[in-house]
């Protein structure tokens, strides 16, 4: 079995910020469910990497958090995007995206007619 | 914005840690039951459940750290929790600190007191308004007190026309008088200014106005500009002195305003007065003498304008002048123009000594640092184990040095601390030594950029030794956990970094006790000049009766005044004489003598003079003698020789035939392999014409030895003595030679003088020793204070030699106790310890005596009848060294030697 991948740093703000697009007001829990199942398992969010970053968009005001009852009556802390959020999530897929096309761009192999 | 937000949302974390770490708790237990309950449902047992969230998690504290760490700012808590930590540990090893903290605050304290002497008297801007625009004129020659020859005013007239880069040149000269006052008059230093003076200098009134050009010319009234100082000392700062007329010397002047604090160069002045007080500043001799050099001179740059470009102006008019009046620049005498920053001019006499104290406290500084460096080190070595803990436990290596760069910054921080209460002491000290050499000592405090020197130093310090500490390496901890924490430590010869600063230590107070030396033996060579003078239970008091005034006033016929000011001398000298009959009378007393001058101190004036039939050589300037006056008891009072001929005698009277008394140095100049005795001297020049005093040929009845007049290593001075009755008295000086303590006959004589002459200011009361002590002081403050320093440094290295065989002697116990078991003995491990030392100690002193030949060398200026490298000095430090060395190695070769091999194998 192949080693699990680190989830790259930066990446992960916007897996999360997608994931409470999608899928509305979530707890860490599901949070890390949802990218680890979206990754089809092979990414491995630990607390020590997923709790930090919650914080960090908490803190730069791109989602919020409020405690509230969970679908089986469990108490636990509830994240859902904010409207900066929502800009900065159209933001970053927009970056993201060009990225990708760019890189891919670079590393696909070119068929050039002489 | 985002960035804002999130650094508010952090600093506002720092205050909701609490809360927000329960908060935090919570949400990650939910976080695992939620698995937990995930992993029951999917089949698990609830035990295997658990374990599996608990895997996945990462755990739990280590995650609850990464969010506290995002959340507050983690590095302020860190440093909080990282200085709480550091009292605790310092608490725990008091030897270890109260050692540091000493070491470091003889250090900071040396640095920071010798840093505000010399940032008040080298580097702080000028008071004056836009100060580093003024520069100073100077004119020199060859020969005797041709160093600072003055200027005349036609000089100065022709450098105002052609030298455009100087936007304004002011004058000054200095003069004294005596200010009369209610029952304490005063003798005091005044300058006769230009009325421009204060515009150049850049100088404000505190009070009043100052002068201006309107001051300038004849027919213009008096007035005085008080100095911030006198008019503090002397008038208390009464503000209702301005517009007051005070008396000085029979004239009336008009006090016009009080100046701001400023340095007064190249003396120290009480007051300044325009140039009308002194009919002699506006004669023609003064206004048109060429060679009639005694005028200052400070110019102001013009906009624009550099010192370079003023150099190459002055150099042009110079050569000019020179051309044009061969008459007045002797060719012989090497006539040249220096101008000179105001504020290096104001500094020149302080500069060399006080770079030398500020080297001697670096080294100092070095030493003791060097030293705490070690101890760190050592401490940092039988610390191993605790640090390699915390890295097993955790611990980054940025988070141990920033453990270790706590402690240091509160050592040194509590250092600095101690230091500067010894700075203020310092200080203290050191200004009243700088008062000798700069106007600018009173400008010496303890200020806001002077504490911020001591606390840079102190972090600088710290920080560094935060970084030579060698922490365990990434990786290595495996192994030094697995080697059970035996053989971290490793033997001398690892550790380079102690033994590279032992070896500095010993170089550094090498190089300190060698100036110590060379300083100490100056100050000896200088008390041990002959002055000149067969004793020292001679007592001087300078009291002053006769008042010359500045001149006639404008139209009276000069002869009128001179007359004038005979009567005044001849009543002055009753007055002397009274004194003279009431002290010799005191018990104790031997003679009493009369005279112009005080012994061992130079008297101010001169005039030239020639000798019948000996013509001038050619491109030599003229003989200047000191012009004094002694009555017949003077030689013998002030223990002076007579070398040949007779002392003055009651037969040479006001009307007798005029006769002198040369001194040897005047002898041999004039009339070499000749008998002196019975040829003709006369006083000559220009200047003579101001004063009473003829111009006729007096016969040489007697020569009299050189003293050490104005300091132990001035060079002798050609002096002319004059029968205190037959001539000008000039000022007036009562000696007095007692049988044994001169100083004790000080209360009981100054009693009598005060009784004779109430209304006199007496300037002096001192004895012959005093005196020469005085000349000595500066040489022996440099000596005491480098001194100190030197055994400082010494003592410090010695403890650093001696801790760190110590430490390299704890390290190697096992291998000494297996050496001993396998059969040396203890002398031969006490010859190895030794000899670890003393490669150090060989070492350190080769490089120091290379060290201390270059010192030498740049502190030759300082030095008196003692060469720079001289060999005894040198020879004597190097064995000083060694012994102490020697001595700091002993003890831990002792006590490697005592080990006992069999309880070393047993704890082993």
């Amino acid at each position: 079995m192949a080693d699990k991948l680190d989830v790259q740093q930066g990446t992960l703000a916007l897996m999360i910020l997608k994931t409470l697009e999608g899928l509305g007001p979530l707890h860490g829990y599901g949070v890390a469910r949802r990218i680890e199942e979206t990754s089809r398992h092979r990414l491995k969010l630990n607390y020590g990497t997923l709790y930090p970053a919650l914080l960090k968009l908490e803190q730069e005001g791109f989602i919020k958090a409020e405690w509230s009852q969970s679908e089986n009556n469990r108490r636990a802390k509830f994240y859902s995007l904010t409207a900066a959020g929502r800009k900065q999530l159209a933001r970053e897929t927009r970056e993201w995206n060009e990225t990708a096309d760019l890189i891919a761009a670079f590393l696909t192999p070119r068929r050039e007619t002489p | 914005m985002r960035y804002v937000r999130a650094a508010l949302a952090r600093i506002a974390g720092l205050f909701t840690g609490h809360n927000a770490d329960d908060d935090l708790r919570d949400e990650l237990q939910a976080h695992l039951d939620m698995e937990t309950a995930e992993n029951i449902r999917r089949g698990m047992n609830p035990d295997e459940a658990r374990r599996q969230a608990l895997l996945a998690s990462g755990g739990l504290t280590v995650a609850a750290q990464a969010v506290r760490d995002r959340r507050g700012l983690p590095w302020l808590e860190g440093v909080a929790s990282d200085l709480r930590y550091a009292v605790r540990a310092l608490r725990h090893s008091p030897a270890f600190t109260v050692v540091v903290v000493i070491t470091l605050a003889l250090g900071i304290g040396a640095n920071t007191a010798i840093f505000s002497v010399v940032r008040a008297v080298l580097l702080k801007p000028l008071p004056h308004r836009d100060g580093d625009r003024l520069v100073y004129l100077r004119q020199s020659m060859d020969g005797p007190g041709g160093a600072n020859i003055n200027f005349s005013v036609p000089e100065i007239r022709d450098f105002r026309a052609a030298t455009p880069s100087l936007g304004g040149i002011a004058e000054y000269s200095p003069w004294f008088g005596t200010l009369q006052g209610d029952n304490n008059p005063v003798r005091i230093d005044i300058g006769l200014v230009t009325g421009n003076f204060f515009e150049v200098m850049g100088l404000s009134p505190v009070l009043g106005r100052l002068t201006t050009p309107g001051d300038d010319g004849p027919g213009v009234p008096a007035v005085m500009v008080l100095t911030h100082d006198f008019w503090m000392k002397r008038y208390g700062g009464d503000s209702s002195i301005v517009g007051k007329q005070v008396r000085l010397d029979g004239m009336s002047l008009t006090v016009i305003g009080v100046v701001e604090p400023a340095p007064w160069f190249p003396d120290r002045m009480e007051a300044l007065a325009n140039m009308v007080i002194s009919s002699h500043h506006l004669s023609a001799l003064m206004v048109e003498g060429r060679s009639h050099r005694m005028t200052e001179m400070i110019a102001r740059l013009a906009p624009g304008a550099a010192v370079e470009q003023a150099r190459t102006e002055m150099a042009a008019v110079y050569a000019r002048m020179q051309r044009e009046h061969t008459d007045a620049y002797n060719p012989g005498a090497h006539y040249r123009v220096a101008v000179i920053p105001f504020k290096e001019a104001l500094g020149e006499r302080a500069r060399l000594t006080l770079w030398l104290l500020m080297a001697a406290a670096a080294f100092v500084m070095i030493i003791s640092a060097a030293n705490v460096a070690n101890l760190t080190l050592m401490r940092g070595v039988r610390r191993q184990h605790e640090l390699v803990v915390r890295a097993a436990l955790g611990a980054g290596l940025g988070r141990l040095r920033r453990l270790l760069l706590a402690e240091n910054l509160l050592l040194t921080l509590m250092g600095a601390a101690v230091g500067v209460v010894i700075a203020v002491g310092g200080v203290r000290l050191l200004t009243s030594f700088a008062e000798r050499y700069s106007p600018r000592a009173n400008e010496i405090h303890l200020d806001v950029v002077v504490l911020g020197f001591a606390l840079a130093l102190s972090v600088s310090l710290a920080l560094a030794l935060s970084f030579i500490a060698s922490l365990p390496r990434e990786g290595a901890f495996a192994a030094a956990i697995a080697a059970g924490m035996r053989r971290i430590s490793g033997d001398l010869r690892k550790h380079r970094l102690q033994r590279g600063l032992v070896v500095a230590q010993v170089a550094v107070s090498v190089v300190l006790l060698a100036g110590a030396g060379l300083l100490t033996r100056t100050m000896m060579e200088l008390s041990q000049v002959n002055t000149g003078l067969r004793t020292e239970e001679v007592l001087a008091i300078d009291v002053p009766l006769l008042q010359v005034g500045g001149g006639p006033s404008n139209g009276t016929d000069p002869a009128v005044w001179f007359r004038a000011i005979m009567q005044s001398d001849a009543a002055a000298k009753v007055r002397y004489d009274q004194m003279r009959r009431e002290i010799a009378a005191l018990p104790g007393v031997t003679e009493v003598g009369l005279g112009s001058s005080v012994p061992l101190r130079g008297s101010s004036t001169r005039f030239e003079a020639k000798a019948e039939g000996k013509a001038l050589p050619v491109g030599e300037p003229a003989v200047s003698p000191d012009f004094r006056t002694a009555n017949p008891e003077y030689f013998s009072a002030a223990g002076i020789p007579l070398v040949k001929g007779r002392a003055f005698g009651a037969t040479d009277g006001f009307g007798a035939g005029k006769v002198v008394i040369i001194n040897q140095t005047l002898a041999d100049r004039w009339f070499p392999g000749e008998d002196p005795i019975g040829k003709r001297v006369a006083w000559t020049g220009e200047v003579l014409k101001f004063s009473p005093i003829s111009p006729e040929w007096r016969t040489i009845v007697g020569i009299v030895g050189n003293t050490q007049d104005g300091g132990q290593d001035a060079p002798p001075r050609a002096v002319m003595f004059m029968p205190f009755a037959q001539e000008l008295s000039l000022g007036g000086v009562v000696v007095i030679r007692a049988d044994s303590n001169a100083a004790e006959l000080a209360a009981a004589a100054t009693r009598i003088v005060r009784r004779i002459a109430p209304a006199a200011p007496i300037q002096s009361v001192l004895t012959v020793r005093q005196i020469k002590d005085q000349s000595v002081a500066p040489q022996r403050l440099n000596a005491v204070l480098v001194s100190s320093f030197g055994i400082l440094a010494v003592i410090i290295a010695a403890v650093g030699i001696g801790g760190v065989l110590a430490f390299s002697v704890s390290a190697r116990t096992n291998e000494i106790g297996i050496r001993m078991s396998l059969g040396a003995d203890s002398g031969r491990v006490q010859r190895m310890i030794l000899r670890e030392g003393g490669v150090l100690l060989a070492i350190g002193l080769v490089l120091g005596a290379g060290g201390a030949f270059f010192a030498a060398g740049v502190i030759r200026g300082l030095l008196f009848g003692v060469a720079p490298h001289d060999p005894v000095t040198f020879i004597g430090v190097a064995g000083m060294m060694a012994a102490i060395g020697i001595m700091a190695c002993w003890i831990p070769a002792l006590r490697a030697a005592r080990i006992d091999p069999a309880i070393t194998m047993r704890s082993t």
